[in-house]
């Protein structure tokens, strides 16, 4: 039968849902007719009692709080939210009577209908059935396949170039008041316009050559000089695209033109200044700098690469990689620089970073951790020239984006520079006594990798770390402990983050609560195993197998760090694009329903290892 | 003017007793649940009309819309909606409100094709509207017309029904806050395209059932407390 089409709006609801999202129009428009509308009040029983079959639930409007058996709030569920404990997909060991928070207007079907739903679509049953992990290996399905950012940068939409609003005129106006504009607004082409579309340029160009080389009266109209055979662009065509274009026609500037509305100008400037954040291109030019003046000038373009990256759909690792690389080129040519005034070092040294460079977990606009290890031989005398360097190189680091460390870890702490029996010393006392403080600096020096001088210098306390640590079940005791303080949500409800207790945030802090835990977990856990590494993805892949995770977690955490590390890069791509400093804070209502879901199923798998975790290793 | 001493039931038994027409005589002969029956165990029918007016004597019914409702539960593979072609154009002043043409209207069936489905749909149940004088006004008018007897079924009426609730809780209550959209929104209900007749018969179910939710004690009303 033909459905009605006042059903529509009832079927677009559910389609809007994932996984409903899934479905074809024919088995949405079946699904629809069959729905039954149920209205529970507030402070109602649900599932509904005296239901005749186990049904599966929509929540159209209103919100209902799930507990579990012993009455410990486990969700909430709200407009769009789907139930299908009737129907038991799902194991949870729940209470019998949820109460409904409002009035719910509430779709439902029977659960043997889901079953008729699954034969007919594979995609759809895959979402109900497959566990967390194959659900988030989905939904990572980014490209991990080596990307050359030299083409990627070329891949970007020429939209993403456009920043200045368009200058235009009507066609018109004088050759003088198009020369005044282009003066107010600083551009060097201006676009003119009859009835709102374009129907001339006019550039720098064109003013020299046409009007002031020929002594043209500036009160005439502009069209008289104008070119009006125009080359224009779509802003969703490739700058690989615009830039064969100015090429091909030697042309600096293409008009971008939407169905005839006129979006902005792409100037060869524009697409010479993209290019030039281009990794490569970046390395080379902070290689060749002689100033720090200089190297701001190129580290300036990291915001835009790391959109960039995040464009060509580069995995958020990828991108942590090579922001944390240029780093390391900046840190090492700030170290040159420093030397080629004050002097070669009088004893060996390594300069090491910390925390999420050392990890090669950085982004654009991560605070700098830092420190020296210098070698045994130094003395007294011959400190303050490793003072003045690590002053010039975290200067540098600050002057090119990477801020002072508010916990002041970096080099310039007096503390922090210092020989490595010092060092070795540090770690002891952190290692035999875990103190609060030593907790607290754990994220920075326990992720610790040499960037350069004497490697060696690193390496030696490096193993004596580890020696330490392997096996430290008190140790790690307290590091598991202290891993534990950062929790995931428990989802999300409307426009809140549901957390643990049950309260409300306003805002997702998508570091802390999501990236934050698993780096932490593979820290504890390789200090535990006496593993080497420290970036936070290898460190889990080497953990895999030992008696600290089974290969099915190690394949969980992966997949959900990598999940959420890639929305944060997508998130933070978004605020630098709309020029907005890039942070970690995402309201939830800009995530899509699917993200939720997925975000979910992550923070599940880390509520699963840092439960185990802290089983495992109950504090004393 | 003796109707008004004489019972529901009773107006129906002399009903049935002077229709001339079998369909109607089926339709009055249905058995029609009792008063004392508890709401969720009726099957109730809502039944949205757009019109050329509001004068059933002079103005003609354009399409329908209907869902049942049953066990307490709307049954949205019970929604049925259907254009009816009138015998003269359609006014202007009302097209402006239910967007219905006489190009639409053209491909509708004739009422009096349309008007058996309907009172089978509605026979032994009860009905369900919002405001009671257009559907029940449009259907006697009809059923008069056409069979020479009155319409006769137990209705509820979810603005009377509205009146009665919310008048108990805030006072008065103005007559435009009565209007079914403004009474969605007051009850966070979805919002459908209003002035369809399949759409508003959804919403007058949906607010029939927050309504419902709102009579105390809970789990026993009964269709005496909901019927006109």
């Amino acid at each position: 039968m033909e459905m009605e089409i006042e059903l529509l709006e009832i079927r677009d609801f559910i389609a809007q849902n994932h996984p409903f999202d899934l479905l074809s129009k024919e088995l949405l428009n079946n699904l629809t007719q069959n729905l039954e509308i149920r209205y529970i009040r507030r402070g109602e029983c649900f599932p509904p009692k005296g239901a005749t079959a186990p049904f599966m639930y929509i929540i159209r409007t209103g919100a209902i709080e799930l507990r579990d058996s012993e009455n410990k709030l486990v969700n909430k569920i709200a407009e769009g939210d789907i139930y299908t404990s009737s129907c038991q997909l799902l194991k949870f060991n729940e209470s019998s009577c949820h109460m409904a928070l409002e009035d719910c207007l509430i779709y439902q079907f029977p659960c043997s209908y889901l079953k008729t739903l699954f034969e007919q679509s594979a995609e759809f049953k895959h979402q109900f059935e497959d566990d967390l992990r194959q659900r988030l290996q989905r939904a990572a399905k980014y490209s991990n396949a080596e990307v050359d950012v030299g083409v990627a940068s070329m891949t970007v939409e020429v939209g993403e170039l456009i920043k200045k609003i368009p200058v235009t005129l009507e066609v018109s106006a004088s050759i003088q008041q198009a020369a005044q504009i282009m003066s107010e607004f600083n551009v060097s082409s201006i676009m003119l316009t009859e009835n709102e579309k374009l129907s001339g340029i006019l550039t720098d160009r064109d003013l020299r050559r046409r009007c002031v080389a020929k002594a043209l009266d500036v009160s005439l109209p502009v069209s008289q000089i104008m070119s009006s055979n125009i080359i224009s662009m779509r802003s969703d065509d490739l700058v690989l695209h615009a830039l064969m274009m100015m090429t091909k026609t030697n042309i600096n500037h293409l008009p971008i033109i939407d169905d005839g509305k006129i979006i902005g100008m792409l100037t060869a400037t524009d697409l010479t200044r993209h290019n030039s954040s281009n990794p490569v291109f970046i390395t080379s030019q902070i290689r060749k700098s002689h100033s720090v003046d200089e190297l701001i000038k190129y580290t300036e373009k990291l915001p835009e690469l790391q959109l960039l990256l995040a464009n060509s759909n580069i995995s958020a690792r990828h991108v942590g990689e090579t922001i944390s690389c240029i780093t390391d080129v900046l840190t090492i040519r700030l170290i040159e620089l420093a030397q080629e005034e004050i002097g070669t070092e009088p004893v060996p040294f390594v300069w090491v970073a910390g925390g999420s460079q050392a990890r090669h977990e950085q982004s654009s606009h991560s605070d700098q951790d830092n420190a020296l290890i210098l070698s045994d031989d130094v003395t007294q005398e011959q400190m303050p020239y490793f003072h003045e360097l690590a002053k010039r190189v975290c200067d540098g680091l600050d002057a090119c984006g990477f801020m002072y460390c508010p916990g002041d870890a970096m080099a310039t702490n007096k503390k922090w520079c210092q020989p490595y029996e010092v060092w070795a010393e540090y770690f002891t006392g952190w290692i035999n006594k875990p103190e609060p403080m030593a907790l607290m600096l754990s994220s920075i020096f326990f992720d610790l990798r040499a960037v350069h001088g004497d490697f060696s210098l690193h390496k030696k306390l490096h193993k004596k770390i580890l020696g330490m640590t392997a096996n430290n079940s008190l140790f790690i005791a307290h590091m598991v402990s202290n891993a534990l303080k950062h929790r995931p949500p428990v989802g999300f409800f409307r426009t809140f983050v549901l957390i643990h207790d049950g309260k409300h945030d306003n805002t997702f802090d998508i570091k802390h609560s999501g990236i934050v835990p698993i780096t932490d977990v593979a820290r504890v856990l390789a200090l535990a195993e006496g593993i080497n590494k420290v970036n936070t993805t290898e460190r889990l892949i080497a953990l895999s197998n030992t008696k600290s995770l089974s290969s099915d977690m190690v394949d969980n955490l992966k997949d959900a760090l990598e999940f959420i590390a890639n929305l944060r890069i997508r998130h933070q791509a978004k605020q630098i694009r709309e020029n907005k400093p890039a942070d970690n804070f995402m309201p939830p209502d800009s995530l899509s329903s699917l993200e939720r879901k997925h975000l979910k199923d992550s923070f599940a798998i880390i509520k699963d290892i840092q439960d185990t975790l802290e089983r495992r290793y109950k504090m004393p | 003017m003796w109707n008004y001493f004489l019972n529901r039931e009773q107006l129906r038994k002399r009903a049935l007793k002077n229709a001339t027409s079998e369909i109607m005589r089926d339709f009055l002969a249905a058995q029609v649940p009792p008063d004392t029956a508890r709401w969720d165990d009726v099957e109730i029918v809502a039944l949205d009309f757009e019109t050329t007016g509001l004068k059933p004597q002079i103005d003609q019914i354009l399409s329908y819309g209907k869902v049942h409702i049953k066990d307490g539960v709307i049954k949205l593979s019970s929604a049925r909606h259907e254009l009816i072609r009138p015998d003269k154009p359609i006014p202007e002043a009302s097209a402006i409100i239910h967007h219905i043409t006489d190009d639409q209207a053209i491909n509708g069936r004739p009422i009096a094709q349309v008007l058996p489905e309907l009172l089978e749909y509605l026979s032994g149940k009860v009905m369900l509207v919002h405001y009671n004088k257009i559907e029940q006004g449009f259907l006697n008018a009809a059923c008069e017309k056409h069979y020479g007897s009155p319409f006769m079924i137990p209705t509820i009426d979810t603005l009377v029904l509205a009146r009665r609730i919310l008048t108990h809780r805030n006072h008065t209550l103005p007559t435009n806050r009565l209007r079914l959209f403004n009474l969605q929104a007051d009850f966070k209900l979805p919002r459908y395209k209003a002035h369809n007749a399949l759409n508003d018969a959804i919403s007058t179910a949906e607010l029939f059932l927050a309504l419902e939710a709102l009579i105390t004690p809970k789990d026993s009303t009964l269709l005496k407390d909901l019927i006109l």
